[in-house]
């Protein structure tokens, strides 16, 4: 499977150096990052001229503040620059871009309602509604709004991994008040989805793919309860329900946790065979990743 | 993050619009007199909606939706038709999408009529795994089947355009290409209520044609900016002509648009003017849509909502009304007016 894998990443690679989401749409921040780890990863003698033309693209599209825009058309940073530090983290000659990212990271933050906010909601009806703690913040995926759980995660991937680096600043209590967060938002059987595990009172269930990555965001704490409970809902759903990109998060997941992954990367070729994990870049590039047994960059 | 992508709603306005809920009808009477540019939107004087019954998603579906195309003598020979099926989450025992069965009879249908090329299009607003979602539900067998092309709108290539219509403060909306390209965009929902605007039909489902990756999931910055708000904004964004084939052959009721429960009515619903569409579903759920804020502040100047300026093409209304039940804080929206 990942020669043929590679093979579609290599082809789906823009004239500019960048990934699309898939094959003929305009490079984005988040699918070269992720082709980049990939095509790195395999180690491959024939692709590092590739894989520079992927970091050269990196560097021309990160902001003078440190972040990345999310492609050519929108401007200022994005949540996409999460995925661009995890990426450019792990090159030695990239790495002073990565802390300027991270840096730029420590000073973005999710909306909260409040005080008065809060007061206004534990009033009305409102209240009922959810059960999350708005107050607690992590990263959104756009400013002026709310934290949720997938960008969260890839910034706190990222921020723990150079937390080194970031000597000096409040990366300690950004990461605290992250886990704090992603905590509150476990579901009622474990797992994670977008951010919210109730509705008017019902419970809603866990996405394996988020489920794995926010695992991978709290892997230093693998003791805690949400995070076995969390183990053993993936490795449910993952039997009911998997897709190349849940497939793919899940095994680096698992590796992490130290479990096995042979099974799960059978699933993940029969996957591929079957839809081709859609072309999308980011899943294909997953999919390598997942395929190698170090899982180096996702590593804290 | 920092260099905000729109003008986002803030706490102040948060809690603003806490009070104005409050002090609607007092706001309503002495707010500036239009939200819109006037020279952008003509609202049609009279709108058709065709409600033709549909038992089942086992019966030619085909034949209903080609008979519905019909009565709205819709030219698409040689035109780029794209659909927007309702496809935001997947439940194995829930009723949560546009069946894809009707999508898959609307494929044939346009190309039976000469279209160019029919793409499906959707930016799922919970999940982004596409895959799962599409294999789940069952449309990637019916995408495979007709050789019909998917594109994921949560990452199309986007353009900015600036709104002329102010329901948020959100200025500028950016779109996906494949909608701006198209010659004409079929709104393809599935008659449910809904837990956070009431009823999300043929408009609200067009949430789905902003790109998450810019805003997000479950795209968030809309709801900050005003869910109804939102909704009316980027309708009116749309400026390419559309269609819509509304599927209620098995709706939902309840706790919509993810938890509720199934509700059979056996309809197909289309016309042009989205807007009359929706009213004329919603009055078939016997809610009443001027009681939706979206469908009123829509219905002033993208299309009708008034029970008498909506001719009814199809079936009578009267023959398929279902009371369909709504959450305790809609109950409100069951005193039909008209």
């Amino acid at each position: 499977m990942i020669d043929a894998v590679v093979r579609l990443l290599l082809d789906q690679q823009n004239s500019d150096g960048g990934w699309g989401a898939v094959k003929g749409k305009a490079s984005n921040t988040e699918s070269t990052a992720f082709a980049v780890m990939a095509l790195e990863s395999t180690q491959r003698k024939d692709l590092p001229g590739r894989v520079q033309l992927g970091l050269n693209w990196l560097a021309r599209h990160q902001n003078a503040d440190g972040s990345w825009r999310l492609n050519d058309v929108t401007p200022g940073g994005s949540w996409s620059t999460a995925p661009a530090m995890l990426c450019l983290g792990s090159f030695s000659g990239q790495r002073s871009r990565a802390v300027k990212a991270a840096e730029w990271a420590l000073i973005q933050e999710g909306n909260s309602l409040g005080w008065l906010g809060s007061l206004i909601m534990w009033f009305t009806a409102q209240k009922d509604i959810n059960r999350i703690n708005m107050d607690l913040k992590g990263w959104p995926w756009a400013s002026g709004s709310f934290s949720w759980v997938e960008p969260t995660s890839y910034f706190l991937i990222g921020l723990k991994r150079l937390r080194p680096a970031l000597a000096g600043t409040n990366v300690n209590e950004r990461i605290r008040q992250a886990e704090l967060m992603i905590y509150d938002r476990v579901c009622e059987e474990g797992g994670w989805n977008y951010g919210n595990s109730k509705v008017y009172g019902e419970a809603l269930w866990p996405y394996p793919d988020i489920t794995a990555l926010a695992l991978i965001a709290l892997q230093d704490r693998p003791h805690m309860e949400a995070n076995q409970k969390s183990l053993k809902m993936l490795e449910k759903s993952l039997r009911e329900t998997n897709s190349g990109l849940a497939l793919s998060w899940a095994i680096i997941c698992f590796q992490l946790y130290g479990r096995g992954v042979a099974e799960w990367r059978r699933l993940l070729a029969e996957r591929f065979e079957k839809a081709g994990f859609l072309g999308e870049t980011k899943t294909l590039a997953l999919a390598v990743l997942a395929s190698t047994d170090t899982p180096q960059w996702f590593r804290v | 993050m920092v260099s905000r992508i729109t003008n986002m709603m803030n706490r102040r306005e948060f809690l603003k619009g806490s009070v104005t809920a409050g002090l609607y009808p007092l706001y309503s009477s002495c707010r500036p007199a239009a939200r819109w540019e006037s020279d952008a939107y003509r609202r049609p004087k009279n709108s058709r909606v065709a409600i033709l019954q549909a038992r089942g998603y086992d019966f030619s579906l085909k034949e209903t939706i080609l008979k519905g195309l019909d009565l709205f003598r819709l030219d698409v020979r040689g035109k780029t038709v794209v659909l927007k099926p309702n496809l935001v989450e997947f439940d194995p025992n829930g009723v949560i999408n546009t069946h894809p069965a009707v999508v898959a009879a609307a494929i044939e249908s346009f190309r039976s009529l000469g279209a160019r090329q029919v793409i499906v299009a959707e930016g799922p607003g919970h999940r982004r795994d596409n895959e799962y979602l599409l294999t789940a539900s069952g449309l990637y067998v019916v995408l495979k089947e007709h050789g019909a092309s998917y594109v994921d709108l949560n990452y199309d290539d986007v353009r900015p355009i600036k709104l002329r219509s102010s329901f948020t403060n959100l200025g500028q909306l950016y779109l996906p290409e494949t909608l701006l390209k198209a010659d004409l965009l079929v709104s393809m929902p599935k008659l449910k209520t809904h837990h956070w605007a009431g009823v999300t039909l043929s408009l609200k489902n067009m949430f789905g044609v902003i790109p998450g990756s810019i805003y997000g999931w479950p795209k968030n910055v809309l709801h900050w900016a005003g869910i109804h708000g939102s909704i009316v904004d980027i309708n009116a964004a749309l400026k390419v002509p559309q269609f819509s084939i509304l599927d209620g052959i098995i709706g939902m009721e309840g706790n919509g648009p993810l938890q509720g429960e199934a509700r059979h009515t056996g309809v197909l619903v289309f016309g042009t003017d989205l807007v009359a569409v929706d009213a004329t579903a919603t009055r078939l759920m016997k809610v009443e849509p001027r009681k939706i804020k979206y469908l009123s502040e829509a219905g002033e100047f993208l299309g009708n909502i008034a029970y008498e300026k909506i001719e009814q093409i199809g079936e009578k209304l009267e023959a398929f009304e279902q009371d369909f039940r709504v959450l305790e804080s809609f109950h409100y929206l069951k005193d039909l007016v008209g």
